[in-house]
């Protein structure tokens, strides 16, 4: 599997501190995927794929596959979370792109978690709207979602 | 932070084409916290007839659409008496962004998977939009527009349908007295009145983060992002027409601030396919843009703050 791990496709996260669900939200906006599959051999192949909101993680790190459909063929991207105290502290996604085209739209995704740092708490701003969007891709979540049950604590 | 007591009574909320509405009614006096009072349910029930209308002309989504009967002959359609001002919106940034920005994408967005059944699969390689002077014109008629079309042909509003339809709303209640409003369809704003508000710009990364706060008074903003309607990597709703592939350079996330909402949604759609000064020098609009790598921008006449 390291194979996969080039380092020109490999990209670390600005670290974080977020409860589990603004991950998944954040995560979900850097590459999402029409169709997901964990792969044989990663963690939580044989997991549940729901978990309760309020539950506690175990702590360690987690990752797991998605897969999708580009117009350019099958392609798949690996989601590596570190928790600690049910704060996920740490995000890597590795994309790894087999068409040059993809790798440029992945880039592109990847690179845009550098924003991560910009910005204030809305909650903290007196503002009468908030104006952005919100819809998160089901692929990601589906990934996430295997990885949230591979951490719950049994 | 303002004390919850002082924020008055809720304003109107519902769900339509798809995202949450808010409407509130205000006065000077409302808090910046506040949306306003609620309408009257006389004039709630007028809205939503009036953005049911709009969807049953507008909307690639339903099969009884106005939209979707073009999509399965040619023929010439008498379009609907709000077409005008959208249309001629379109045919501007059309010219401006040298055919980039097209109403004809509906194809293209189905070909990547965005289609009405949300298949959300490419079906294949990208697929240019049709050519606007070879498949569509545009006739004004004694009796309103009327669109030739020789052959069947998807169109899609959505680059700036949906502010369109917040200043209609806005219109609508105006004429029936209620002058005073706030119309926010989830990322499409638009304020009536003496009243200023003030608009988080949404880091499209972390919903819990502003990237910055807008000013906003008599005006519309409207915002557009990458990750707003995505469904895999490179895969989202801002179509370059020409190439018929997702826009790739880098804007992740655009804001755009003018006297329409429908001004301020195209020119926001136009931001990530065109040198925002190119879109100033023909629009009276102020922009703020994010890219990819965490950059903020906005333009010199922007008011409010940044948080970069």
């Amino acid at each position: 599997m390291s194979a996969m791990f080039t380092s020109s496709a490999r990209m670390k996260a600005a670290r974080i501190a977020a409860p589990i669900g603004a991950a998944a939200a954040l995560l979900s906006t850097l590459t999402g995927c029409s169709t997901a599959a964990t792969e044989a051999g990663a963690p939580a192949a044989d997991a549940p794929v729901t978990a309760p909101v309020n539950a506690n993680y175990t702590d360690g790190t987690f990752e797991a596959d998605g897969a999708y459909q580009s117009p350019n063929g099958s392609e798949n991207i690996t989601v590596i979370v570190s928790l600690k105290d049910n704060i996920v502290t740490d995000v890597e996604v590795v994309t790894n792109p087999t068409n040059p085209t993809t790798a440029s739209y992945q880039g592109q995704f990847s690179d845009g978690i550098g924003a991560l740092v910009v910005g204030e708490d809305i909650d903290a701003l007196d503002v009468t709207v908030v104006a952005g969007s919100s819809l998160t891709s089901q692929g990601f979540r589906e990934a996430l979602t295997v990885i949230k049950a591979d951490a719950l604590e049994s | 932070m303002p004390s919850k007591v002082d924020v008055g009574p809720h304003a109107t909320s519902f769900e339509a084409i798809g995202v949450p509405w808010r409407i509130g009614v205000h006065d000077e006096t409302t808090p910046t916290a506040s949306l306003g009072g609620p309408l009257d349910d006389n004039d709630r029930e007028a809205v939503l007839q009036r953005i049911e209308q709009f969807d049953r002309d507008w909307s690639r989504f339903r099969s009884d659409s106005l939209i979707s009967r073009i999509a399965r002959e040619a023929g010439s359609w008498t379009l609907p008496a709000d077409a005008a001002p959208l249309l001629t919106l379109y045919e501007r940034l059309h010219a401006l962004t040298d055919a980039r920005l097209s109403p004809l994408v509906g194809s293209s967005l189905e070909r990547l998977g965005y289609d009405a059944a949300y298949r959300l699969t490419p079906a294949g390689d990208a697929l240019p939009a049709p050519r606007w002077a070879d498949t569509i014109a545009l006739r004004d008629t004694g009796e309103g527009l009327v669109l030739d079309t020789v052959a069947p042909v998807l169109l899609d509003v959505g680059a700036a349908g949906k502010g369109y339809l917040v200043d209609l709303v806005g219109d609508l209640l105006a004429s029936r007295g209620v002058t005073e409003t706030l119309v926010d369809a989830s990322g499409d704003v638009r304020v009536r009145g003496e009243r200023s508000i003030r608009v988080a710009l949404e880091n499209p990364l972390d919903r819990s983060k502003a990237v910055g706060v807008a000013e906003l008074r008599n005006a519309a903003l409207c915002a557009s992002a990458l990750n707003r309607r995505a469904w895999g990597a490179g895969l989202h709703h801002i179509i370059d027409a020409v190439t018929g592939r997702p826009v790739a350079e880098g804007i992740i996330a655009t804001w755009a601030i003018a006297e329409s909402a429908l001004i301020a949604d195209g020119v926001a759609t136009a931001l990530f396919l065109v040198d925002p000064a190119h879109l100033s020098a023909h629009f009276d609009c102020e922009w703020v843009r994010l890219s990819s790598d965490g950059r903020l921008e906005a333009s010199p006449g922007f008011d409010g703050e940044l948080f970069a």
